[in-house]
């Protein structure tokens, strides 16, 4: 079987969920304590493309910010494709991902990539309302998931879109 | 200074202890060719020669170039936090990992303090928010309800006064119509009687033609669905119909009432007249409402296609803050006040919307203490045939015998009743006493003595009730009999022999008659 290796950035503002969607996409575990990244935490993970293709994604769950530092800039070297991550409890984090979002465009180019509204489990505190949620419909179509680190819902099948979309990449080239 | 060789490697044995400095040269394709330092401390256990890196440094794919790259805080599953340094050299690299937990603690613990705050502050704020739209939404759904329930008992209360007031002003052309038809009709009746009837039932047809358009004005005007209905008409009649509906009123207050009609105005007109009689009907009965001596009049004139019409009163006038709110906004409060007062019409502000409606222009010119000019300008075309809309009413059935001796006292302000109840109760050999208000009823009452009073509730001065009250508290015992327009539940049983309701069949009241005077 053949594998191909490729690094992901997971990026957005701070306690959004960025370790919680590593740890429970890598792991298949959750925990409610906040622990904030300092720094890069470096996991792999492997997912399936064909049934003789892998993909070996090497995933950076990058310290949370809502903008990339000098230091911070060096973790994103090489990446392969990102997932922004957003927390649905809070708006600011959505304007803080396009904001980052930008700011990987303008360097690295167009990448691969996911945008994750994160928590949606916490249905009492959820800020984004319909039409917020319409525009980013809108605005990211297919790569938009609505996801909770907590449950796990949509968080395999937004990292396998992610995966399938570095694959056309890296196998047929940047269309 | 150089240093001694003995500090140098106290340095180094120093650094080495709190770094554990690990040093691997791999190639570009990430296989190991050489390694040197303290392995174990990142659980390196068995590095082997050629074989790949990234399976123990992942972190290493991608980050491979030409320049030298410092990762200040790497942290993987197995190896714990490192600080990575990868140097370039001959097409090979140095990777040097240094080991960073420690530091990394002191920050995490900084970072996690500062990110624990700004959640708080994030969470306080969304609180406040929430907390703010609740209460907004709260004031907000209050304040409808409130809106909601005015507008309902507003609505009710406008509705009841509106009804109240037609059923009354309906009844009593009604019973002159029915009463005079039942005169005409009869068999005996002389030619100058029946074209007096005649005439006096083409009169309360117009005016409860008048009625049912007013009626039907408001239901339209309150739906919004007000459209003009233009037609020909004859000018002098519509001043003449005005005059047999309004002219009483102002004789009735012992005011006078006068029209005049300029010559150059043409005799038929195509415009909406429906919308026209009604603008008049409420200009000079709100004129003769007010006008207490003097008077009321109307010029009718004409200029450049349009009808220019005054009213003029000796009224108390309208001050400026009054003459504001009429033009200001429609208000429902207003036109309720304007409703409860019996034939006074609905209201200037109905005009106003009336003439918006018809296009053209109304103002007022008025000063406390000297009277009100109400001035008209619409806009209408000269036309040549008016057209015709029949008043058709089924002719009642009639059966009729009369006999007595006994005297009358009718106490009613309705000329045409009066004449009616002239006619029948002489004819029956009845004697009768006139009274045409509540005073005049209960002096007479108690200087003639008559066997039987017939009293109208709703005269001028005194009521009827309050007339029957004063005769009963005098000692008068014969029997009274209630005419009524409106509802009879609220007459006390003890003043009253028995109520009978308007319009009043001549036949039924003959029998009532003979009944109580038995
Ligand atoms: N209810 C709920 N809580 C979540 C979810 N994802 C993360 N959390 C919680 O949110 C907090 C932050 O999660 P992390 O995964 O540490 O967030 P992060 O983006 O890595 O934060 P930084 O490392 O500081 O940038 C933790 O307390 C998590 O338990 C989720 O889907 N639902
Ligand atoms: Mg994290």
């Amino acid at each position: 079987m053949n594998q191909v290796n490729s690094k992901v950035c997971v990026v957005g503002d701070f306690a959004v969920g960025k370790t919680s969607t590593v740890e429970r996409f890598v792991n298949n575990h959750f925990s409610d304590k906040y622990l904030t990244t300092i720094g890069v935490k470096v996991d792999t993970a492997e997912v399936d493309l064909t049934q003789d293709l892998k993909l070996k994604l090497i995933l950076w769950d990058i310290a949370g910010t809502t903008e990339f530092k000098h230091v911070e800039m060096a973790y994103l070297r090489g990446m392969s494709g990102y997932i922004l991550v957003a927390d649905g409890t809070r708006l600011t984090t959505i304007s803080a991902a396009r904001e980052l979002k930008t700011q990987i465009e303008a360097t690295h180019g167009e990448l691969p990539f996911v945008f994750l509204l994160n928590k949606s489990d916490l249905q009492h505190a959820w800020e984004v309302s319909d039409r917020q949620r319409e525009k980013l419909v809108n605005e990211f179509s297919s790569e938009l998931f609505v996801t909770s680190a907590k449950t796990g819902d949509h968080v395999a099948g937004a990292i396998a879109r992610l995966a399938e979309l570095i694959a056309e990449r890296e196998l047929f080239g940047p269309q | 200074m150089n240093l001694p060789d003995e500090i140098s490697s106290y340095l180094k044995s120093v650094f080495e202890e709190s770094r554990n400095p690990l040093c691997f040269l791999i190639d570009r394709d990430f296989a190991l060719l050489d390694w040197w330092g303290f392995s174990e401390a990142y659980g390196y256990k068995n590095l082997q020669s050629g074989a790949s890196i990234l399976d123990h440094a992942p972190f290493l794919f991608g980050m491979l170039g030409s320049k030298t790259e410092v990762l200040p805080f790497v942290t993987t599953p197995t190896g714990g936090t490192v600080e990575v340094h990868i140097l370039p050299h001959k097409r090979r690299f140095f990777v040097i990992l240094l080991s960073a937990t420690r530091d990394h603690d002191t920050h995490q613990q900084r970072q996690q303090t500062a990110n624990e705050l700004k959640l708080l502050h994030a969470t306080q704020r969304q609180l406040i928010t929430r907390q703010r739209t609740l209460i907004g939404e709260l004031v907000e759904a209050k304040a409808e309800l409130d809106h909601r329930r005015r507008e309902a008992e507003r609505s009710n209360a406008n509705k009841n006064q509106f009804i109240a007031m037609m059923t009354h002003e309906f009844r009593t052309p009604l019973s002159s119509i029915i009463n005079y038809a039942d005169l005409a009709l009869e068999a005996d009746t002389s030619e100058a009687d029946g074209r007096k009837s005649s005439e006096a039932i083409a009169r309360a047809s117009r005016h409860l033609l008048n009625l049912v358009e007013t009626v039907l004005h408001e239901a339209r005007l309150e739906a919004g669905h007000l459209k003009l209905r233009e037609r020909s008409f004859n000018v002098q009649e519509l001043l003449d119909d005005l005059s047999t509906i309004l002219a009483p009123l102002a004789a009735e207050k012992g005011i006078a009432y006068a029209t005049y009609l300029e010559d150059n105005v043409p005799a038929v007109l195509y415009a909406d007249d429906v919308c026209l009689r009604q603008i008049l009907i409420n200009l000079l009965g709100n004129a003769i409402k007010f006008t207490e001596t003097g008077g009321v009049s109307m010029e009718v004139a004409w200029s450049d296609s349009q009808l220019l019409i005054a009213v003029n009163d000796s009224g108390p006038g309208i001050d400026l803050a009054d003459q504001e709110r009429i033009f200001g906004a429609y208000q429902r409060a207003e036109r309720a006040d304007a409703l409860s007062q019996p034939g006074s019409g609905l209201g200037l502000t109905i005009t106003i919307e009336l003439t918006r409606l018809m296009q053209g222009h109304f103002d007022l010119d008025s000063e406390p203490g000297r009277g009100c000019k109400a001035s008209l300008r619409v806009p209408a075309k000269p036309s040549s045939m008016p057209s015709e809309d029949d008043v058709v009413l089924p002719a009642p059935a009639v059966e009729l015998d009369a006999e007595g001796t006994a005297t009358i006292l009718l106490c009613d302000d309705d000329e045409d009743l009066i004449d009616l109840a002239e006619y029948y109760l002489q004819r029956a050999g009845y004697g009768l006493l006139v009274a045409r208000d509540g005073e005049e009823a209960v002096e007479k009452a108690l200087q003639y003595s008559p066997d039987l009073i017939l009293m109208d509730i709703n005269t001028p001065r005194l009521s009827g009730a309050d007339a029957a009250r004063q005769l009963r508290e005098a000692g008068f015992s014969a029997p009274v009999v209630a005419l009524t327009a409106s509802d009879v539940r609220k007459l006390d049983q003890r003043d009253f022999t028995v109520s009978l309701r308007k319009p009043i069949q001549m036949p039924r009241l003959l029998a009532e008659i003979r009944r109580h005077l038995r």
